[in-house]
């Protein structure tokens, strides 16, 4: 099934253009690079703040609030990027190790939101609280082993 | 260019390119260290930038943000300085003929500048002027580090 997808994403004009350039793949990775710096820095950002270690004393819903186009714009621009170099060679991606541990992350990490949102931040924000802290620690590992499992599939792919 | 050569062929047999390439996952690991600081850089030129834009954190003085966020910033880059150099003695040969590596690192030190200039800037035009600016040196950063793998080093270098 997933081998049949990788075949045929293979044969797509855009996967042709991506193994036929010798600039289009470099170039869709700097948008990536640029795009993962905002997603990751944001989101370690408010992580930190939530466990209790940065921006101390300011209101977790207006950082997280001001914080949320950065994130938005560049999980966005991470996710048109990364797919894109997937096209570049989808059945060695599709097989890696690395890209299946972060797609699983991935994953996580977007649970790890929506019980953030429906949860945590409806009840227990007040300094001190416990779930918050979890939350942003959670989201903190997840984002890291995000970030390592992506720059491993470089090397293992 | 010869200084260069002796240089890179010191490292190359220098203790700590015997460290550094000791393991196969400690290269990939430091990478990791570099990209994670990039974010640090990248999220403190994008709230200083974009509080001096007007567009960010409009309760706080453009100062105010600048003073939180430049030390952070300075901070990632000397840990980007240092694991930068770490990749570089994992590999002499490569970053250091090509010279996309010495525009980024001429780029780096105009970024720092001109997002350290936002201090001094009265508010409004110069500061605006400033803040686009910043930010595309710092992306022009990026692309820039990312196309040391991609570019042709000099002729004749060492390898």
């Amino acid at each position: 099934m997933l081998e049949d997808i990788a075949d045929y994403l293979a044969t797509t004009p855009l996967a042709m253009a991506m193994t036929d350039s010798t600039w289009l793949f470099g170039a869709v990775e700097v948008g990536h690079v640029v795009a993962l710096t905002l997603v990751f820095g944001s989101i370690a950002l408010v992580d930190l703040h939530l466990i209790g270690l940065v921006e101390r004393g300011r209101e977790s819903h207006a950082l997280i609030r001001r914080l949320l186009p950065l994130t938005w714009g560049g999980f966005a621009l991470a996710a048109i990027t990364g797919s894109t170099l997937v096209f570049a060679n989808p059945q060695g991606y599709f097989a890696n190790g690395f890209f299946r541990a972060k797609i699983i992350a991935l994953a996580l990490a977007g649970i790890n939101v929506v019980v953030f949102h429906r949860f945590v931040q409806p009840r227990s924000m007040a300094p001190g609280a416990l779930a918050p802290r979890v939350s942003g620690a959670i989201s903190l590992v997840l984002w890291l082993c995000i970030v390592s499992f992506g720059r491993w599939i470089g090397f293992t792919i | 260019m010869s200084m260069l050569h002796d240089f890179a062929v010191w490292l190359a047999h220098s203790p700590l390119n015997a460290a550094v390439t000791a393991r196969g996952w400690i290269v990939p690991e430091v990478q990791i260290v570099h990209v994670v600081a990039i974010a640090a850089v990248v999220i403190a030129a994008a709230l200083i930038n974009l509080r001096a834009l007007g567009v960010m954190d409009t309760g706080r003085t453009r100062q105010a943000v600048l003073a939180a966020w430049y030390p952070v910033m300075l901070g990632a880059v000397a840990v980007l300085a240092l694991t930068g150099f770490l990749l570089i003695a994992s590999e002499p040969g490569r970053a250091l003929f090509r010279t996309v590596f010495w525009v980024k690192l001429g780029l780096i030190l105009v970024a720092l500048v001109v997002t350290g200039a936002q201090a001094r800037a009265a508010d409004g035009g110069p500061s605006r002027l400033l803040a686009v600016v910043s930010l595309l040196l710092w992306i022009t950063v990026i692309w820039a580090g990312r196309w040391i793998a991609y570019a042709e080093g000099w002729p004749g270098a060492f390898s």
